[in-house]
Parts: C-alpha cells; structure tokens; sequence
C-alpha cells in the first residue's frame, strides 16, 4: 500500500500536535509496511526521515508560522496565501502512483480534494481541531469552516481524534457518523525526572487552550500554597495580555512565562513538573497531557478535551471552574497517595497509547476505502 | 435435604457533599458541610420507591400465603434505620409487620456499616455492635443471635470477638480461598472460636443479585422454577443465599422480572420435597459444624478477589483509613461526642468504596454505585472533610 500524506508541519519544525501526530503515525504506519510519501512546505530544517518506507517531500517555501490565529489583517492575508500557495504547489508536485490520499486539517484539505478529483485515489482527512476549537468558540471564522466542510464531504473517510470531535463534525458540518472513525492519539513516552515545586501550563497561548483560567487557579493556589511556582510555557498571541493579568494579580513573581523552548526544554519541564494543567477551553485531543503523564506528572484536564474520554488516570475539570481547579492543584500537591497513584497508574495506562496502535487504527480505515 | 437460608443485606450510605480544601476549617457545623442531606434523602426515596417498599410488601403475602413455611432473614444497617426513622417512618413499620410474622429473623452487625472489624483495637467494633444492638432491641425487641460484618468482612480474630460476644452464628464468604475443595453448603467453626460459621454460596447468590439481567449468561433467563430445581440438586445442609436488598428493583430493575422471579421462588423451592427455608438462628441451632476453617487474613463477598483489597487496595484508600483510625484516637481521648458521631458516620465502609482503582468488570460494578466521577474525586473530597474533622478534633 503506498500513500501521499498531506501535512503542514514535522518535527523538528512543528508548532503542536499536528506535527506530533504526523511524525508518529508515519513511522508507524512505515514499520507495518505502509510506504508514506510525506508531503510538507519547505523549511530551512530539511526535515529528514529515519525509515526506509517513509520518504519526506519538502514542497516549494513557506514562512509563516502555521498556528497563530490572523487576527492582523495584513497578517491574516499573507497567511492565507501561503495555503493557498502550498495547496496549489502540492497539487502540482505530488505525481506517481498513489492508494491513497491522506490529509490533515483545514491546511491541507483544499489540495486533497483537488487530488482525488484528479488522480481518482480514495481520500482519507484526518481532523485534529475544527475552526470552532481554534476559535473556543467564539468567533468561528466562515472561512475556514467551509474549507473544513468541503473537505470532509468530499473524502472517503474522515478521522477525529476523538468523540467529542467527531460529535462537533457530524453536527457542525453534517457529515454522516458512518463515514466518521475515531483514532485517539498517542505520545512517545519522555520519561519522569526529579519533580519541583513547579505547576506546569504548556500549549499554545490562545484563547482555544485557556491560559488565563492557569492564572486565576494559580492566584487561589498561592493564598494556600505559597512556596510553589507556577510555568506558563509556549507562545502564542495572549502572551502580552497574560503578562499583564498575572502582574495584576500581584503573582508575577510566581509565574514563569519561557517564552518559544526547544524539544529539549519541553521534555525539561515536563521532567520537573509536579502537576501540569491543560485547561482548554476547545481541545479535540490534547497530546501534551499524555506527553505529561509519560513524564510522571499528575495531570488535570479539562473537560471538553478529548484526552479526557479516552484516558482514566487523570484529573478532569471544567475549564472556568478555577476554585475547583485550584481545589485539585492543592490536593494533588498536598496528598502524595493521590500524587503517587496517578504516576504510577498514569504511567501504566499511558503504555496503551502507542504510535502502534495509531497505525493499525489507520490501517483499518484505509482497508475500508480501497 | 439443604435448607435454603435466604439473607438480605439493607443498606444506605450517607453519601458526602463537595468539600474543597477550601472548606477546610471554615465551618464549625460538621454535618451540613460533610453530608449532602439533599440528595441521601432522594437518593433514599428513589430506592424505597423501586425496591423497599415493594420488595417488603411482597415479602410480607408470600410469608403469609406460605403460611410461614418461607423464612427470611436481614440486616438492617443503623445508616438505614437512621433514613427510614427521618424520611419514611411506615417503611420502619413494615419491617416491624415483617418481623412480627414470626418467620423473619434479624442479623447483628456495625451500626455505621464500618471496617472498625480491621482496627488495631476492637474496642471501636464492639462499641458499633452494642449500638446496633440497642437499635435492634428498641424497635423489634430482640437480640439478634447471628452476626454478619461489614460486606461479610472476617478473619479469626473478628469471629473470636463475636463469639466471646455470645453470639451463635457469624457470616462469611464460601471462597475457595478459604474452604479449599469443601462445599459452601455446610457450616463450620473457626479454628480459634466457638461459634458457627454460615459460608454464602457465591454462585448461587450472585446468579440472583449480579447474573439475573445478563444476556450473555447460559442461565439467562433465570426462572424460579430452574433456580429450585439448581438448588435441589445441591449436596449439603444449607444453601445461604445472602444477597443485597436492592437488588430487587434497584440493581435489578423491575423489568428484567426480578420480581416475577421473587414471587414464584417460594412456592418452586417448596414444591422440591428435598428443600425448605431457613432463617440464619435456625440454621445454627439445626445444624452442627462439619470441619474447621482458618482466616489469618480477612476475607470479604467483595469483588472478584473476595478480600479487603475493595477497600484497602490503594494507598489513597490506606491513607484515608489511616488518618479515619488516628483521628478517632484523638476523639476518644477528648470525648467530643457530636465530633464523635460524624467521625463515625465517615467510616462507613462506602466512602472508601468509592476510591478503589480496580479495573475491568469489578471497577465497572464500583462506578455503578459511586457518586463521584472516578476514585481520585472520591479521595479528594473525603480526605478534605477528614483534615477539616482532624483539624476540628486538634482544637
């Protein structure tokens, strides 16, 4: 079986679960014999492929960092046609004989169906977040969402990365349950480290992922816990507004923000986490929270993230419930049976979510549209 | 010719409020912030409804139509008395009726339903038994002559304390753990004690109170008649049947005929010449004990590993139980005795229940019953009342 998969991101260059995502189910859909042409923009990585099945085809240039949202006009313009520019690009440069198309997300999707149409090769969409998520459902941008319909109407099958996102797909853009199959993700165990004091928030800083709730739960946790540290770790467009809450809320000493961390300093704080917060206020999956629990941290989640159906050992919340998220933070920092019994079970569980697992799932979808 | 000892365990827990550590030392009345008195009593309501009040009503004709040849037994825990005594009074006076027929007898056990059968000590354990001792003998004028711990909790120094309590009879599981190649079906004496061991036949009971409903058993569908004609092919003296009251419309809800079942059981188990019923006091004085069984660790009908791991199978449950045990130390010696009754409304072996781990069809059957999400919100919000109870009795 030989695939063109359509992707936007890829290890070392990515800039969330995407790129995760993609670098594990392509390698291992490569170790069960799947050949996969990946398919990316062109970044000044070269991004390089360690199995003999798995080729990557970096495609024409692109500079923009795929994952903030364009809410700078001139921005956003520059952003769209660097899509459209890939998508064009893509449907020009991917040749040979394909048994399959396979995409991800809104980024890919126009070149996907312009693929199918042209070479006749069932196409398969994998959606690991919908406008509304990216929104947090405020103010969904028409735009992308007819992209996202189109796509998924158009392919063969579609992929969610959960329940809950496929629930948003079959009533946000009418797409029969039948021809929707659910794959959970996995992570690539990190490994724990010497724990510190440190609650850990990482994840782009958009509203879709809820940072500011971190902070409000970070101000009731010190009035109760003043010796621990609070990190806020990534990027993202709420920074500036983040800094400013935390000062007024007079914990700016307390709260850490890293600004962009390498692979490695991502695995860093993971390591030295004792709890970490995923407080989405939209999350389709949530790769990082397993990312987390492989690394021996108890972990709280918010509801609405799709991780939270599929994973027992974890904590849930609700995302503006910060008393009761703060409630939890104090618990798991005081109560080391809790701490413990989530580490050790996490950890157990977590063995369950492998790449493996991803690709057989995959494959089975595959074998139902060839 | 075994006699058919059928058992029912009446339980309620006093289920608890959210408590956040931000409750914790915020509010001196313990037992409107501990307990959520709202939704016990219609949780109560709700269970009485579907099963207490049918489940005894039928109870009550099919005594009289058997004309006292079907005998039954309960156990009514002092958390469920204390809900009927406050909610629904008639539903006390229908146990009472029930009683009165002469063919009902009653089992003693931990007022509060608690595991005080594991403490260090068993002065907290007897102090429970004698309160629902005195329960018993207020509103039914008895003394109950068979015991039955917590869940059937036992091992030889619990059943060494019962019978050095004068009581006859003690209740346990009929485990292989324990009994080996013998037959449940008989009773026996601990190795340690002088008293009478009654083993509940797992397979049956279970067939009734956990198979009943399921599709995809060989049994399905249970009859009455199919049931009796099991029961009277089994070898032995005594069959115990010792079952969860519930079970009958509530666990087993009214469509899957559980009550169809119940009705025809008398009259199909009597129409076999080799079977007749039992209550627990009989089936001691009837009976004599055939062999010795030794329980250094304590057993229980829980779960599939019928022990006390349901409880005490994590270290979040270990930790709860420990800081339950230390904070009663403290109480003892300062004698605060409204801080006394809400620590002992805490032991109630439910809260821990709530915290197991276990998975597969075990942690399915324990989320059934728990109100809280998973275990960790269960040990979150008891271990923060039992700071605030800890923090209380230290003052």
């Amino acid at each position: 079986m030989k695939v063109a998969m359509l992707g936007w991101e890829y290890p070392p260059f990515k800039a969330g679960g995407l790129g995760t995502h993609c670098y594990g189910i392509t390698r291992g859909l490569a170790d069960k014999g799947v050949a996969v042409d990946f398919y990316m923009p062109k970044t000044k990585h070269h991004t390089k492929s360690d199995r003999k099945n798995l080729v990557i085809k970096e495609v024409g240039e692109t500079e923009i960092f795929p994952y903030d949202r364009p809410d700078d006009k001139a921005l956003a313009g520059k952003f769209f046609d660097a899509v459209y520019r890939y998508n064009d690009l893509l449907v020009q440069k991917v040749k040979g004989k394909y048994d399959l198309i396979h995409c991800h997300d809104w980024l890919t999707m126009k070149a996907g169906v312009a693929l199918k149409e042209k070479t006749g090769a069932p196409l398969v969409v994998t959606v690991h977040s919908t406008e509304y998520d990216r929104s947090g459902w405020l103010y969904p941008n028409q735009w992308f969402i007819d992209i996202e319909r189109e796509g998924m109407q158009k392919a063969d099958r579609v992929i969610a990365v959960s329940e809950f996102t496929k629930k948003v797909i079959v009533e946000k853009y009418g797409i029969h349950p039948d021809k929707v199959s659910v794959v959970y993700n996995a992570v690539y165990p990190i490994g724990g480290g010497e724990k510190k004091d440190v609650i850990l928030f990482l994840g782009r800083l958009t509203i879709q992922k809820g940072p500011e709730f971190f902070l409000r739960a970070a101000k009731k946790v010190l009035e109760y816990e003043k010796d621990c540290h609070f990190i806020v770790a990534g990027m993202g467009d709420m920074l500036p507004r983040l800094i400013d809450q935390a000062v007024d809320m007079r914990i700016a000493d307390k709260v850490i923000f890293t600004g962009p961390l390498t692979d490695e300093e991502v695995k860093h704080v993971y390591k030295i986490a004792n709890v970490y917060v995923m407080p989405s206020v939209s999350e389709p999956f949530g790769i990082t929270a397993l990312e987390a629990i492989s690394a021996g941290t108890p972990t709280i989640v918010s509801k609405t993230a799709g991780v939270s159906e599929a994973f027992h050992n974890c904590l849930r919340v609700d995302f503006w419930d910060t008393d009761e998220m703060a409630n939890k933070i104090i618990s798991l920092l005081r109560y080391d049976p809790l701490h413990e019994t989530l580490v050790e079970r996490g950890k157990r569980e977590i063995e369950l979510f492998t790449w493996d697992r991803v690709a057989d799932r995959t494959i089975d979808v595959y074998k139902g549209v060839l | 010719m075994p006699s058919v000892c059928l058992y029912f365990e009446v339980h309620q827990p006093v289920r608890l409020n959210r408590f956040s550590v931000f409750n914790i030392g915020k509010n001196n009345d313990s037992s409107s912030t501990y307990f959520n008195h709202e939704l016990n009593h219609w949780i109560f309501e709700k269970v009485a409804k579907k099963c207490y009040i049918p489940t005894n009503n039928l109870l009550l004709n099919l005594i009289n139509e058997f004309d006292g040849k079907f005998r039954i037994s309960f156990s009514l825990t002092g958390t469920f008395v204390e809900y009927c005594e406050r909610f629904m009074p008639p539903l006390i006076d229908s146990f009472k009726s029930l009683f009165a027929t002469g063919a009902v007898d009653l089992i003693e056990e931990t007022y509060f339903h608690s595991l005080s059968g594991l403490y260090d000590d068993l002065d907290e354990f007897e102090d429970q038994i004698k309160m629902h001792r005195q329960m018993i003998q207020r509103l039914f004028n008895y003394k109950p002559k068979v015991f039955r711990n917590t869940e059937a909790i036992y091992d030889n120094r619990i059943a060494k304390k019962i019978a050095d309590m004068g009581y006859k009879g003690i209740i346990t599981e009929g485990t292989e753990k324990i009994l080996g190649w013998r037959s449940p079906n008989y009773l026996y004496k601990p190795v340690n004690a002088d008293i009478k061991v009654l083993m509940r036949n797992y397979t049956l009971s279970d067939d009734i109170g956990f198979r009943f409903s399921a599709r995809g058993w060989p049994g399905y569908p249970l009859t009455a008649d199919k049931y009796a004609r099991w029961m009277s092919s089994c070898e032995g003296n005594l069959i115990n049947l010792f079952i969860d009251y519930e079970t009958f419309g509530e666990h087993q809800w009214i469509e899957t005929g559980i009550f169809d079942f119940l009705d025809h059981l008398p009259r199909e188990t009597l129409k076999r010449e080799n079977l007749d019923f039992v209550t627990v006091s009989e089936a001691v004085s009837r009976y004599e004990a055939v062999g010795e069984i030794d329980v250094p660790w304590a057993i229980s009908w829980a779960d599939e590993d019928r022990d006390v791991s349901t409880w005490l199978g994590n270290n979040m449950q270990i930790a709860c139980f420990n800081e339950l045990k230390d904070i009663g130390k403290k109480l003892k010696e300062n004698g605060n005795k409204d801080l006394l009754h809400v620590w002992r409304l805490l032991q109630t072996s439910d809260h821990l229940y709530y915290i197991s781990t276990k998975g597969a069809q075990d942690g399915d059957v324990h989320a059934y019953f728990s109100p809280y999400d998973a275990p960790y919100e269960g040990f979150i919000n008891y271990m923060n009342i039992l700071q605030d109870l800890k923090q209380k009795t230290n003052q």
